[in-house]
């Protein structure tokens, strides 16, 4: 069944959209990810213009990290003092990623950032976890008694100036680090159409040392508000959300979420982490040929002017 | 004043010419293409018979004629772009653009565009595809040229460019229909269909007629939203975002 995307212009299959909403929603549920990482590129691949596809995936992160915000919030699960923080300083670096979303597609130059961004940032991100997750399922393979970190332990980090006491995560630590962590990840989060929490959770757990049972509802609530902001400021600047697209991926993906979750129950954390590195690191392997292989067709065009 | 000098002038095209006095009678199937949730592409007939011209003594024309029916849609700026290798990464390094760059542009023809005219008379009527990018904003003709071609080539593989030589059929001497089948990434605005009859390789009548292709309904609703209340637009996407994710959490009772 063909349907028709207003913002688009062009029609795509309504099965198909559930579809990878559902098998995203399913991944994001296991692993605990916003899953805008992997759709942003599967709807680029599949030919909906790639503003549109980052700016409606913000508005699909926005549900999919609703019903876990949720629950982690009814278990008491989130520091909203911590997590106001990291909102304000990403709606600020929202408004820049934006801005520069504007500025690089006028350019030409937007795909290419793109294909970077994720790149490093993937290609980073996902090696650090395989290592750590290598490292982890190795000593428990050996029968040594993985050693939990503790919330008091200090780092570098933790000596900066303007202190702030964070009851909940049992914290008293400098919000500079803490700002700075929300600034990249608004910025990196609405230039590249992704809620975050692969790098906010690492950033909380070995930057700040939040501890582990408020790190994923504090994150959750951080991807929420810094994604709805995001998804207002897209409508706003570039008018490229497409609500229909963004509303078929949220069905998928909420329902998809539930059964990754319950799916996650059978996985130990290591093997997770180790999995979700693998994935990882191979979305930033196709992005990464895609900028040394020769393309196909050197030519390409656009409109501009945003005359519709 | 100026009927009487119209009334001279068609006097004077009769004594000249009197074979070549035609008229055009034409018809567009759709006055308007709309654009539904399921708008999947829309086929449509232009139809039209050459007829003697008004006042004029013949009562029918003599053939052979040829029709060219051009299909034009609303106009844009659109740039074409060239990849490089640069250190080992493939990226834009050069743009050309064109301004009021027709967004589709088809044409239909009852022969092969090369037996119908001389090129001259196609390009100053814009029946080729390539007398459209002579509006290039490059210094350097050649790279004007160049990318021109490569944009052409582009909406062709789109389906937004096209030429069928075998469009146009004449069911008799002097009726013709052509059929075209407007695909669904069609880009809203209006349209013209421009109608040449040609006879011995000169344009002895024209015709123009307009079209819509407008989305209608629920799209039209939310593509005028999303421009022209962007605000509330992405406020309510949020919403429903929030809603969809809330209700997935109650319904599946995570």
């Amino acid at each position: 069944m063909q349907i028709y995307l207003p913002i688009a212009e062009m029609s795509v299959n309504l099965f198909f959209l559930v579809g990878i909403g559902g098998a995203v929603g399913f991944l994001s549920g296991l692993f605990g990810v916003g899953g805008g990482f992997l759709l942003t590129p599967l709807l680029i691949f599949s030919g909906v213009p790639a503003p549109v596809a980052v700016a409606s995936v913000t508005g699909q992160v926005v549900a999919a990290s609703t019903s876990g915000a949720l629950a982690h919030y009814r278990r008491g699960a989130i520091d909203l003092h911590l997590a106001m923080y990291l909102v304000l300083s990403g709606v600020l670096g929202a408004f820049g990623g934006v801005a520069a979303f504007a500025l690089l597609r006028d350019a030409g130059q937007l795909d290419l950032v793109i294909s970077l961004g994720f790149l490093i940032l993937l290609g980073s991100v996902g090696s650090l976890m395989l290592v750590e997750s290598t490292r982890a399922i190795l000593k428990q393979r050996k029968g040594v008694v993985v050693r939990e970190r503790l919330p008091n332990q200090h780092n570098w980090i933790h000596g900066l100036p303007m202190r702030v006491r964070f009851k909940k995560s049992r914290l008293y630590i400098s919000v500079l680090p803490v700002l700075l962590i929300g600034l990249f990840i608004g910025f990196v989060g609405s230039l590249l159409g992704i809620g975050g929490g692969f790098i906010m959770v690492p950033a909380l757990v070995y930057l700040l040392r939040v501890p582990g049972n408020v790190v994923i509802g504090t994150s959750l609530a951080q991807v929420v508000a810094m994604m709805a902001a995001t998804t207002i400021l897209h409508a706003v600047q570039s008018q490229s959300v497409d609500i229909l697209l963004a509303f078929c991926l949220m069905v998928g993906g909420t329902a998809g979420a539930q059964f990754g979750a319950s799916a996650g129950k059978y996985l130990r954390g290591e093997q997770l982490r180790g999995l979700l590195a693998l994935l990882v690191l191979a979305v930033a392997i196709r992005f990464g040929l895609s900028l040394v292989i020769a393309p196909a067709d050197p030519f390409s065009m656009a409109v501009v002017g945003g005359m519709r | 004043m100026t009927r009487l000098l119209a009334a001279c002038l068609v006097f004077a095209c009769i004594l000249l010419a009197p074979a070549q006095a035609a008229r055009l009678v034409s018809q567009v199937s759709n006055d308007s293409v709309e654009i539904t949730s399921s708008f999947d592409g829309e086929r449509m007939t232009f139809f039209g018979t050459i007829m003697p011209d008004a006042g004029s003594p013949d009562k029918t024309v003599e053939g052979p004629f040829q029709v060219v029916v051009v299909v034009l849609g609303p106009t844009q700026n659109r740039v074409a772009r060239q990849m490089t290798n640069n250190f080992g990464i493939w990226s834009n390094t050069a743009q050309v653009e064109f301004k009021g760059f027709p967004s589709y542009f088809h044409v239909l023809s009852s022969g092969r565009l090369n037996e119908i005219s001389d090129i001259t008379t196609l390009t100053t009527n814009n029946i080729l595809p390539e007398s459209h990018t002579l509006v290039a904003r490059s210094e350097d003709w050649w790279r004007g040229a160049v990318f021109g071609q490569q944009l052409i080539r582009l909406m062709t593989q789109d389906g937004l460019f096209g030429v069928q030589e075998n469009g146009v059929n004449f069911l008799s001497d002097n009726f013709y229909s052509a059929r075209l089948t407007l695909p669904s990434n069609a880009p809203p605005g209006p349209y013209i269909a421009l109608t040449y009859v040609f006879k011995n390789g000169e344009i002895i009548a024209r015709k123009s007629e307009g079209f819509a292709v407008r989305k209608i309904g629920f799209e039209r609703f939310l593509a005028l939203s999303a421009t022209q209340q962007p605000l509330a637009y992405g406020l309510i996407c949020v919403l429903l975002a929030l809603f969809t994710g809330w209700l997935g959490g109650v319904i599946f009772k995570r």
